[in-house]
Parts: structure tokens; C-alpha cells; sequence
């Protein structure tokens, strides 16, 4: 089956190698995928024809709000958060199997390091109370495979729990044992306001770490990153070197972390099984080395929806990896006024 | 040199010289000490000046100032037009387009009317001889269109109420060239209006205007607007975010509605309120999209797009992509001459700009209010054509729609226009709405 030969390669098992799943990939799509087989119609593009993964029809993110794009019967359905009165991203996947094997092949190094079964504190709401959440479903198997003793997770519907956040930190800088925090950069706000407000700081052991995701979409409230670096540094008595991001999105079965000790900010780095391209927002044609444009991501992990994806983001390629210089505009009501938040797309 | 404010010299701050998209100019630094003396300078002085002032007068100093600034050949024009290109991101044709809708709606006709109509609230509803204080309206503008001042400036001076306007750091140019215009065309105004800028959001600079203000309208993104309101309790009127459509039906003519529709698309590069995002029709909706595209690319060719923002191309990349993907009709234009797609899914979605229009067919144009119902209050303008389209006007009313009009029409409003809803005079009365039913 495709789905687990790919999960081998994510793995590193040898065997196939990535243009070949690729070509198997869109193989896959052409024959179960009529949204994906008109665009490769109308490009006069077969399985047969392809030549290299770079010709496969790029499917735009906004395709998820209106299609549903799984090539075989879905086991998850993922949908996006958002603002009010948006349709949300939802995406129908086939291959949870495959979502686990790429949490298991990127987050321990991205973020364990040296760690064996740290304490690990969730900020982000559990599956229970957010079945349909993708970053529920990544927690949740980090939490199962490598959280220690102790680890627990404090959000809810309503927000941070914050009290059940402060015993947990308090407890970790007693028994001085490095933790990881898994957030949003939203918690994030939620918990350091919460600090501020009972004027209460932490000084977690040496060697503890966060994951932070998401960013502000659809929230009210913004802290500017170095606003929030400071915070977390200040609250919580953990450096900048020591916060590591991930980008990801719903329609994305692969997820891309930073770096924040090799000293560029917002770097991200690409694993094996997928490969990028920088596109000329008006052309679509790919744009020349240090050029920014749009991002489009293959990756191989989301052969059961879309595997050449076209992003909103704007992107300069980078030493293998890419660097996020910003986001595209959503759709927005105009009021003879400025942008809205009030997303709509 | 060009400044960015216009006020009263003695209580202009000091100045510094700035560069931005390729332009020199100066800006006022204003502090909280500085802006208070402007505003009680306009609240108490300024007043007196208006109370003093021929509204005669008044009138011909404001149309001469506006046809100055129509006519592209004035100094006026020749100085601010090559700059507000770069500073509003539009075309040179598109911005002479803009402005001339804008002026256009206020002009003699329309100022003289305002001022009758203001005459009259005066005879019947006089104004408290005791208000000496508060009769100041600071008006808070948004950067998305050029020369949106003067809406707001015309009926509050034809309600002699001395005006501050805080133009946004985006396109701090237009207001203050306005007003010294119209300082220049009748002196006496000098005490009375102001137009300067900072940047939004620094409450300590803004509580002393805020607060001497009687009347605070605040254009702007939501947490602007938000922000602003709950400054001002009970004297501020919020104009924020809102969506236009248009309803065509199968009776009207459709190259005239095309025409019409492209106009209404094009104008600001779709960035007002009243530009239209979405069209229903229970015609043919093919035709009247390859009617529309046509007209677009014509409308293109003498009001090109403005520089392309690659964030927003990116989203109708997305549009017409996925439109392909779903195999929708999308007939062929170049990305900066707009983008049509027949969408079967009737539900109103905001376009992402850049000219992006949905034509959604029903079977029968009353589908379109049950449609819309989600967006009650968000909604501002519809072009309607055919008969029956204007047999909907009372039920888009209903859904907070303030303008109805003929394709072509829809985003040039007259002075007169109840902006959300509520007619101007009432804008600027004492207690605090939201222009948002």
C-alpha cells in the first residue's frame, strides 16, 4: 500500500525513493481524484506523461473550505479554527498511521534532544474537547510516545487552566526536572497574562523548552514574537534559544520546525520527504534563489488529500529550508475603512 | 514642501522631514499638550468663527474648493495627485476615477442641499444656546480610500461645527491639502477645521481630542473602531467594516448591467464599502459573466489596478484555482483586469479584492435574502437592476443594506447618503451609535 511504503521512507527505512513515490502519488490522485484530474487534463498531464513531481496540478488550501479531497475513505476529519463566520479548512484523512509516523520522525529531534520522557505541559485543548483539532491529534500522540511522570494538559474549552498551570510549574521547579510546554502562541498569551496579573515568575530547570504553533488567527488579542520571547523568558525563565516553532496547517499533513539556535529567525527546515517550491504570486512560475513568493509545499505525508500544495503564505527559499516573510490577505469585508479580521473566506 | 497637517500656525507643533514611497514631506510631532490646545483652540474659537460665518459663504468657498480639487489641471491637483498614486496604491487613471466619485458627491448640488436641509433642522430644532463647549467632531478616517474627508467634513460644517480630522499614517496627504484649500477659499474657516495625523492606537495622545470632542466618527478596521468606542462612550459613531452586492434580474438588460456592475467593481480597486463582491442574478449566469469579464477588461485598460499586493494576488490565486478545480465558469482575464467566477454555492463570501467578483444563479432572486441573512449589519450597498431586484429594496433594507442603486451608481453616493443607515445630521448629534444596525 502506498500510504505505508511512505511511512517507511518518512521513517528512513530504505526502499523507495522520493520522485518515485511521488509519481505513484499522483498516479494515485489522477485515478481517485476528479478535482485533481481536471486540472491535470486541462495541463494535458497523465501518470503516464509526468516527468517530474514539479508538473503535479497545485491545489490551492481553499480547495479544503469547499471540496473534500480524500483519495481513500477518511479515518480523521480535521477542521481549521478560525474566526467568526468563517468556513473553516477541513481535511479528510485517510492516513492517520501516516500523521503519526511523521510526528515520530521530526518532533523528538526537533524538540527532545537529550531529554528522555520530560515532564511535558499541553496548553492545547485535548481530543477530548477538540476531536476535529489536528494540533489535539499531533499532542496527543507526542504526549502517548514520549511525556514523563507528571505531564498533563490544562486547557479546556474555556481557555488555560490557569491554577492547574501554576501547580504543575511550581512542581517542576521544585523537583528541577526540564519540561517541554506544547502551546499555542495564543495560550501562550493567555498563560503570561495570567503570570503578569498575579506578578508570579518561574524559574524552570536548565534545559526546559517550548513547542509553540499557531500564532493569533482569528484572536483578538496579539503580542508581538520578541514581546512574547521576552515573556516567556521573564515568567518562565526560558531563553529564546530554547523555543522552538512549528508551521503547519490543517491541509498539511507535514509540519516544519525552526531552529532558534542557528540564528535565523523564522527559518524553518524541510524533511526528506518533502520538497518546496517559491512561486511568482502572478505567474505561478518558480521565482530565482533569494526571491520571495508564494510557498508551495509536495509532501509526500499528505497523499491522502493533496500532495502539491499551494500556500497563502509568502516564503523565501532558504539553505534547504524556507524562511516566512508573511501572510496572503483572506477575503475581508472593506468599510471604507482598513482590514478586518472578520474573515470569510 | 508638502505637510501633513493643516491647522492654525501658532498651534502647529514642530515639524520633521520624511520620506515614504519616494515622497518628501513634512510631519507634524504632536504630543498630548499639543493636540489639547488644538482641540479646546477648535471647540472654543473655532465654533465662534462658524457661528460668525455667512453659510452663503461657506458654500461657495466649499464648491470652489472641491471643483479645484476635480480639476485635474488645478496646482492642487498637479501637487497631490502624482503622490496619493503611491500613497493609495492606486493607478493614475484609477485615482482620478476615485476622486472624482468622491468630490462628485459632494459638490455644489449636493453641499447646497445639505446646507438647505441643515437650514431647516436649524429653524425646527435650534441649537441649545447654552452649548458652548463640545461642539467639536474629531473624525478618525481610514487609509483604504482617497479623499473620504470630505464626507464627513461637509455636513458637519454645514452644521457649523468645528471639525478636527486625524488622517491615518497611510495616506496622511489628501485631508490637510483639503482643508488649507479651503482655508485659502475662505479664511474665516482657519479657526475651525484641522487635519493632522499620528499613529493610531497611542491612547495618551488621543484622550485630550477624545475627550474634547462632542462627536467622535471613527472609520477603521474593527479593533480600531472597537478601540476608539470604548474611548468615547456616548458621542461616537462607528462606520466599520462592510460588504456590497449587487441583484440582477433576468428582465434587465445585461450589457447595461454589465457595464454598470464593472464600474462598481473596478472603482477603488474594490476596496470600498459600496464596492460590489458578489453578484446574484436569476438569469443566465454565464452570459452575464462573460459580459461582466468584458467590461472589466475594458475598465482596465482606462483605470488600470494599482501596484499588485502579493499577498492579496495570492488569495485570488487561490479563488481561481480552486474555481478550476470545481471546473466553474471563469472566463479569461489577465489577473490585474479582475477575475470572474459562476459559483453555484450561493452563499455570500467576501472577494479577496483585486476585482474578484462570484456571480451566484438562483432560480428566483427573493433566495438571495435568506442568503444574506447571516451577514444582517455587515452589509452596506446593493446594485439592483430589473424590476424585480428593486421589489427586494425594503428587505435588504431589513439586512442593514443603507444604499440601493443602479449598476454604475452603487459607490457614488451624494452628501446626503445615510452612511450605515443613519443620515449625517444624526451622525453628529450628541449621543453614541454604532453605524452598524
Amino acid at each position: 500500500m502506498l500510504s505505508e511504503r511512505i511511512a517507511a521512507f518518512v521513517a528512513g527505512e530504505t526502499g523507495d525513493g522520493f520522485d518515485a513515490l511521488a509519481g505513484e502519488a499522483f498516479a494515485l490522485h489522477f485515478e481517485h481524484s476528479p478535482p485533481l484530474r481536471r486540472l491535470a487534463a486541462a495541463a494535458g498531464l497523465t501518470p503516464e506523461t509526468l516527468e517530474n513531481w514539479r508538473q503535479v496540478p497545485l491545489i490551492p488550501t481553499l480547495a479544503f473550505k469547499t471540496m473534500k479531497l480524500a483519495v481513500a475513505e477518511p479515518r480523521e476529519i480535521f477542521r481549521s479554527s478560525g474566526t467568526t463566520n468563517a468556513t473553516p479548512s477541513v481535511h479528510h484523512h485517510p492516513y492517520p498511521e501516516l500523521y503519526r509516523a511523521v510526528i515520530d520522525a521530526t518532533f523528538p529531534r526537533a524538540l527532545l534532544g537529550n531529554l528522555s520522557r520530560p515532564p511535558m505541559l499541553s496548553l492545547v485543548p485535548s481530543r477530548e474537547d477538540a476531536p476535529e483539532s489536528s494540533l489535539a491529534f499531533m499532542i496527543e500522540h507526542v504526549l502517548a510516545s514520549w511525556a514523563g511522570e507528571g505531564s498533563r494538559t490544562v486547557a479546556g474549552p474555556g481557555g488555560v487552566k490557569a491554577r492547574s498551570a501554576r501547580g504543575f510549574l511550581a512542581a517542576r521547579q521544585r523537583d528541577r526536572r526540564p519540561t517541554v510546554l506544547l502551546s499555542t502562541a495564543f495560550a501562550l498569551v493567555q498563560l503570561i497574562e495570567t503570570l503578569d496579573r498575579l506578578q508570579l515568575s518561574f524559574r524552570l530547570p536548565v534545559g526546559s523548552r517550548v513547542f509553540e504553533t499557531g500564532g493569533y488567527k482569528g484572536k483578538s488579542r496579539e503580542l508581538d514574537r520578541p514581546e512574547l520571547l521576552a515573556a516567556l523568558e521573564r515568567r518562565l525563565g526560558i531563553p529564546p534559544t530554547m523555543v522552538v516553532t512549528e508551521y503547519g496547517m490543517t491541509e498539511l499533513t507535514s509540519h516544519f520546525y525552526s531552529s532558534p539556535r542557528d540564528q535565523r529567525p523564522g527559518h524553518f527546515a524541510v524533511p526528506p520527504w518533502v520538497r518546496l517550491r517559491v512561486l511568482d504570486p502572478e505567474t505561478l512560475s518558480e521565482v530565482r534563489d533569494g526571491e520571495s513568493g508564494l510557498l508551495a509545499i509536495f509532501d509526500l505525508a499528505n497523499v491522502g488529500s493533496a500532495i502539491h500544495l499551494l500556500t497563502e503564505d509568502v516564503a523565501i527559499a532558504d539553505d534547504g529550508g524556507f524562511r516566512l516573510v508573511g501572510r496572503a490577505a483572506s477575503a475581508e469585508l472593506r468599510g471604507c475603512s482598513l482590514l478586518s479580521e472578520e474573515l470569510a473566506g | 514642501m508638502i505637510h501633513d497637517a493643516a491647522c492654525p500656525e501658532a498651534l502647529s507643533p514642530p515639524t520633521i522631514a520624511v520620506e515614504r514611497h519616494g515622497v518628501f514631506f513634512t510631519s507634524a510631532q504632536w504630543a498630548p499638550e499639543s493636540l489639547e490646545r488644538l482641540a479646546d483652540h477648535l471647540d472654543r474659537v473655532g465654533a465662534r468663527a462658524l457661528d460668525r460665518l455667512d453659510p452663503a459663504r461657506l458654500l461657495d468657498a466649499w464648491s470652489r474648493t472641491v471643483g479645484r480639487f476635480r480639476d485635474p489641471a488645478s496646482a492642487e491637483s498637479e501637487a497631490l495627485r502624482p503622490v496619493l498614486t503611491r500613497f493609495c496604491a492606486l493607478s493614475g487613471g484609477g485615482l482620478d476615477a476615485a476622486l472624482d466619485a468622491v468630490l462628485g458627491g459632494v459638490d455644489r448640488a449636493a453641499a447646497g442641499r445639505l446646507f438647505t436641509e441643515a437650514r431647516n433642522r436649524e429653524a425646527t430644532r435650534p441649537r441649545p444656546a447654552s452649548r458652548k463647549r463640545g461642539r467639536l467632531v474629531a473624525v478618525v478616517l481610514a487609509g483604504n480610500l482617497p479623499a473620504l474627508a470630505v464626507q464627513s467634513l461637509l455636513p458637519a460644517l454645514a452644521r457649523r461645527r468645528p471639525v478636527l480630522l486625524k488622517s491615518p499614517t497611510s495616506e496622511p496627504l489628501f485631508a490637510p491639502a483639503f482643508v488649507r484649500a479651503l482655508v485659502r477659499a475662505e479664511p474665516a474657516l482657519e479657526a475651525a477645521l484641522a487635519a493632522v495625523t499620528w499613529r493610531g492606537g497611542d491612547r495618551a495622545l488621543e484622550a485630550p481630542v477624545l475627550e474634547r470632542a462632542g462627536t467622535v466618527l471613527a472609520y477603521g478596521d474593527r479593533p480600531a473602531v472597537d478601540s476608539i468606542s470604548e474611548r468615547t462612550a456616548g458621542k461616537c459613531v462607528v462606520y466599520g467594516p462592510k460588504a456590497s452586492l449587487a441583484v440582477i434580474s433576468r428582465q434587465a438588460d445585461r450589457v447595461r448591467a454589465a457595464v454598470g456592475l464593472a464600474r462598481d467593481v473596478a472603482l477603488f480597486d474594490q476596496r470600498g464599502c459600496l464596492s460590489i463582491q458578489a453578484v446574484y442574478t436569476d438569469g443566465d449566469s454565464r452570459a452575464l459573466a462573460t459580459a461582466l469579464a468584458a467590461e472589466l477588461a475594458e475598465r482596465a485598460a482606462s483605470w488600470p489596478a494599482g501596484p499588485l499586493d502579493p499577498t492579496r494576488v495570492a488569495a485570488v490565486q487561490q479563488l481561481r484555482l480552486e474555481a478550476r478545480m470545481r471546473g466553474l465558469y471563469q472566463p479569461a482575464l489577465p489577473l490585474a483586469s479582475g477575475t470572474v467566477v459562476v459559483d453555484p454555492i450561493p452563499q455570500f463570501r467576501p472577494s479577496p479584492g483585486l476585482r474578484t467578483v462570484r456571480i451566484h444563479a438562483l432560480q428566483d432572486l427573493a433566495e438571495v435574502v435568506p442568503r444574506l441573512a447571516a451577514w444582517q449589519g455587515r452589509l452596506q450597498g446593493a446594485a439592483l437592476a430589473g424590476g424585480p431586484a428593486w421589489e427586494l429594496e425594503s428587505v435588504l433594507s431589513e439586512l442593514g443594506i443603507s444604499r440601493c442603486a443602479k449598476p454604475g451608481s452603487l459607490q457614488s453616493p451624494d452628501a446626503l447618503w445615510h452612511n450605515g443607515g443613519l443620515h449625517p445630521f444624526d451622525a453628529l448629534g450628541a449621543s453614541s451609535q454604532d453605524a452598524e444596525p
